[in-house]
């Protein structure tokens, strides 16, 4: 056990602050010059908001980067902040404040470390389908220079380390034809939205047939469908999303979605694709963890998730060892019970600043 | 340097700098395993994988 599990812990009083900011996407500047402040009265050697409104803090000079990157803004929906059982509640409580929060105390805990420099990161707009303040992130290391390993800040639970994430494509339709009488022979025009959909889905389930893993699975959900009228013309639209494994063609889901829009009688367009990005498990970052987590009386193991992450973004672009690592139960992501528990809390920081030293003591 | 396959028995190679922690296939049943002790050389099954949805 880390430590007791009672308001008065300053990293407590971190993440109970950060969750009494609220930041929603594109919205995040005040929680973003909270974070730098935080940052600076822990040591961190430098703190900044950078371009993108990202709040970075830094720590140590030495040649090898290591990232940790959370993200600061939050999907609507209100939760009332308060401390209950142990329990801390609040929108963002572990996605991904919790984790964010872990990240800066774990750092400031870790102090400066021989050869590396820390960098933590708490990107904005990742809820959004942008990801602007990764990207720019992205961009900037690919510049400067790759970090040696980089962890993004999601819950996977004290004890588990995430190591994949599917892809994602979403798509709009859209279709209109002339008004009719509903008497007549011909269907009414959200029939090609229904026809659209029942192509897409009878593809999915031809790709998922002998593939019972769902991180295996090509899956696909109908998210809206809306139809109206001005009396001389009758439109649908709809938009499918799908979560998208790591073998999938992306290529041919796409040319299909298409195809199937045109033969139904209507147009679509597709976006915020993120491709599926499964990490290697042999490397000295996932090491670290796995150790991390047996000195602190766990006993680990990896995971793989059927949502995406800034993993999806940077993973492919930097190749660098990465996994996603945070307290937290994920399926309270997004809902009006969102919480974190505080011993929980607590022992991922101890693991991570663990982490941190062991990674420290790789020789590169 | 060579050790055990605990799931199936066979006898595995480890080659280059090995490293506690390392996970290593067993080339025989394929099941993925942890390098848990280099002296002498000792295999453990590797942390399993779980599948979760979210982010």
């Amino acid at each position: 056990m880390a430590q007791s599990a009672d308001s008065g812990n300053k990293d407590v009083t971190l993440l109970r602050q950060m969750l009494e900011i609220e930041s929603l996407s594109g919205q995040e500047q005040e929680l973003s010059a909270f974070l730098v402040g935080a940052m600076q009265a822990r040591g961190f050697s430098r703190a900044y908001v950078d371009a993108a409104g990202n709040a970075i803090g830094e720590v140590g000079e030495g040649p090898r980067p290591v990232v940790l990157l959370g993200h600061i803004d939050t999907v609507p929906g209100r939760v009332p902040v308060r401390l209950e059982n142990g329990q801390l509640y609040g929108r963002g409580a572990v996605d991904a404040k919790g984790p964010l929060a872990a990240f800066i105390s774990a750092t400031a805990q870790a102090g400066p470390l021989p050869g590396l420099r820390l960098v933590v990161v708490g990107a904005v707009e990742e809820e959004a389908a942008t990801s602007k303040g990764t990207r720019a992130i992205a961009r900037r290391f690919q510049e400067e220079g790759i970090p040696v390993a980089c962890v993004i800040g999601e819950p996977s639970g004290w004890d588990r380390i995430t190591v994949g994430y599917k892809g994602r494509l979403l798509a709009d339709f859209m279709a209109e034809q002339s008004a009719g009488h509903t008497a007549g022979p011909r269907g009414g025009v959200c029939e090609t939205a229904v026809l659209w959909w029942l192509a897409i889905q009878a593809y999915c389930n031809i790709y998922n047939v002998g593939k019972a893993a769902l991180f295996d699975q090509l899956h696909p959900s109908l998210r809206r469908i809306h139809s109206f009228g001005d009396g001389l013309v009758e439109r649908v639209e709809a938009t499918a999303g799908f979560r998208v494994p790591p073998e999938c063609d992306v290529a041919d889901l796409r040319a299909t979605v298409k195809e199937a829009a045109k033969a139904a009688g209507g147009r679509v367009r597709l976006y915020a694709e993120e491709m599926p990005y499964r990490a290697e498990k042999n490397t000295p970052l996932a090491r670290a963890f796995l150790a991390a987590i047996r000195a602190s009386g766990g006993t680990p193991a990896f995971k793989v998730k059927t949502g995406t992450s800034d993993m999806n973004v940077v993973g492919p672009a930097w190749g660098c060892p990465i996994v996603a690592y945070g307290a937290g139960d994920s399926s309270l992501d997004h809902t009006p019970d969102e919480h974190i528990v505080i011993e929980e809390y607590l022992r991922s920081i101890a693991v991570l600043a663990h982490a941190l030293r062991g990674l420290a003591d790789e020789k590169p | 340097m060579t050790a055990t396959c605990p799931e199936c028995d066979a006898e595995i190679i480890l080659t280059g700098k090995v490293l506690v922690g390392e996970i290593v296939t067993c080339p025989e049943c394929g099941t993925e395993l942890e390098v848990i002790d280099l002296n002498p050389p000792q295999l453990d099954l590797a942390p399993q994988e779980e599948e979760d949805w979210g982010e």
